[in-house]
């Protein structure tokens, strides 16, 4: 397929191409991706339900008696469900810190952010289409979406703005860095960064799992593929750079098939 | 069950630093910070009719301690037999027990990060010992015993004695650090180290006024707000998608 021939708008398909279309499978997450997520979703599962347990004074405490008590019998005393907090957390952030200083040129830097944090004019209209739909109050189409569409943007603006402050603070009251009152802050900054994350995870938590139009994207943190009818409609902008770096590929090695015998000595000499 | 209480003896007490150092051995309790306190109140008068007293103090244990509903992590708490003690493994550190405290019986202890304070010697109690203070005052002007029991001196100089709390009229805790003695040193004593007020935190006051009901806001929109869409959904059926 030529470069030319890749709409620039989603077009609607035919129900041969449609067919075609789901047969075909393009990457969407790295395996690193997706055993991050999982790890992290783990980690948040144990931090939550061990977190909301060691907040205990009246003025502070949230949840109902009978869930403390029970966490600290599951835990075997209160001391216990500190420790496992405080152990789940510590090797959390090192797991981020290692993949921020290994990982940073593949998935950090300024492109990529973009392509996960930056909002378009697309994406203001798809997230006013897109709450209506979900109330059943339009039929206008959602607009063309890159690899995140707005929701998922906005929530990773969320967590990339929380996480570092989850993080630093629990360090600090974990090791007792600097003084009372900073410590006193910290734990205020803890409760309500997580409590943000939260009202996050309920919405990304619903899309991913019960929502039924986008199971694909469930499955692709499972097996890191999409198939392309789902890309092609639910995330066209990205779909098109990806069969546009396709054609280009192609073009390339059938350039390089018919420069072959040439080039062969070159590499050679490389290898 | 046991109701702890101390009783200290004005009379007696000559100042002497003894059971503080006793309490600093027997505690490790760092420079600088304090589980116990001999501090001297100073002179009243005019000679011939002068007084002047040492005024000891330490954790009251109070009957309604406020250092323990403003623990966060629950660190601080009271034993059934009145004891407030700190657990150390779960203190943050945070201070915010001290500033509830209108005695300033706590303090931090910098090397650990933790919060420390006098809890009766209570490792000592349950080997059946006396607080190390107690038993190290040269003059017996700590008296240690259950109040509970009718036949102890706490319990005589508390309740027919008529040994004194330290409470003023705004704070009224229930100490259970007894003080006996002329009333001109008891009174004396406490002009001198006036009880306080206990203080929350800002932090604290934001915690319960605004950060709660602003974390509950923003976990109950999105709760609601996909609760519609969940029902929306149950309620228009599934359709077979991309097909």
């Amino acid at each position: 397929m030529a470069t030319q021939t890749i709409p620039t708008y989603p077009v609607p398909l035919t129900a041969e191409e449609a067919r075609e279309f789901s047969q075909r499978h393009i990457k969407k997450h790295q395996v690193a991706i997706v055993l991050l997520h999982w790890f992290n979703a783990i980690v948040w599962a144990i931090e939550l339900a061990t977190g909301s347990a060691l907040i205990v004074a009246p003025g502070y405490r949230f949840m109902p008696i009978w869930y403390l008590e029970m966490m600290e019998h599951l835990a075997g005393g209160r001391a216990n469900l500190l420790r496992i907090h405080i152990a789940a957390g510590v090797a959390w952030t090192i797991v981020f810190l290692v993949y921020a200083v290994f990982g940073w040129r593949h998935y950090l830097h300024a492109e990529v952010l973009r392509k996960e944090v930056g909002l378009d004019s697309d994406d203001m209209v798809w997230l006013r289409v897109r709450l209506l739909k979900l109330v059943g109050r339009t039929k206008q189409e959602l607009p063309p979406q890159g690899a995140y569409n707005a929701g998922q943007k906005l929530y990773a603006l969320l967590v990339y703005s929380m996480v570092p402050s989850i993080m630093i603070t629990g360090l600090v009251m974990a090791f007792h860095l600097t003084g009372p009152v900073f410590l006193q802050w910290a734990m205020l900054l803890h409760f309500v960064a997580a409590g943000m994350v939260v009202s996050g995870l309920l919405v990304h938590v619903y899309m991913g799992a019960v929502f039924p139009e986008e199971h694909p994207a469930f499955y692709s943190m499972i097996t890191g593929t999409v198939d392309e009818l789902y890309a092609y409609r639910h995330h066209f902008k990205w779909w098109r750079e990806v069969k546009a770096e396709q054609t280009e590929w192609l073009e390339k090695t059938e350039d390089a098939a018919g420069t072959e015998e040439k080039s062969l000595p070159v590499s050679q000499t490389q290898a | 069950m046991p109701r702890y209480a101390m009783v200290i003896d004005k009379e007696r007490c000559v100042g002497c630093q003894s059971c503080t150092v006793a309490c600093k051995s027997e505690w490790d309790v760092p420079e600088g910070g304090a589980r116990t306190r001999v501090r001297n109140a100073g002179t009243r008068g005019t000679y011939p009719k002068l007084v002047s007293t040492f005024y000891v103090s330490q954790c009251n244990h109070c009957d309604r301690p406020t250092c323990v509903a403003a623990c966060p992590s629950g660190a601080t708490y009271q034993d059934a037999n009145g004891v407030v003690r700190v657990n150390k493994e779960l203190c943050i550190g945070c201070g915010s027990c001290v500033a509830a405290c209108p005695y300033g019986a706590r303090y931090i202890d910098s090397d650990k990060g933790v919060v420390d304070k006098c809890d009766f010697c209570a490792a000592r109690l349950e080997q059946g010992l006396q607080p190390a203070c107690v038993l190290t005052c040269p003059a017996n002007a700590k008296i240690f015993g259950d109040l509970e029991n009718s036949n102890t001196d706490v319990f005589n100089m508390v309740y027919r004695e008529g040994a004194h709390r330290m409470e003023s009229r705004q704070v009224a805790l229930g100490p259970n650090v007894y003080y006996l003695g002329k009333p001109e040193h008891v009174e004396l004593a406490a002009a001198a180290f006036p009880v306080g007020q206990p203080h929350t935190v800002t932090a604290g006051r934001v915690w319960g006024a605004l950060a709660k009901k602003f974390v509950f806001l923003a976990v109950g929109a999105t709760f609601a707000g996909q609760a519609v869409a969940f029902f929306h959904q149950l309620a228009t059926a599934e359709k077979q998608f991309d097909e």
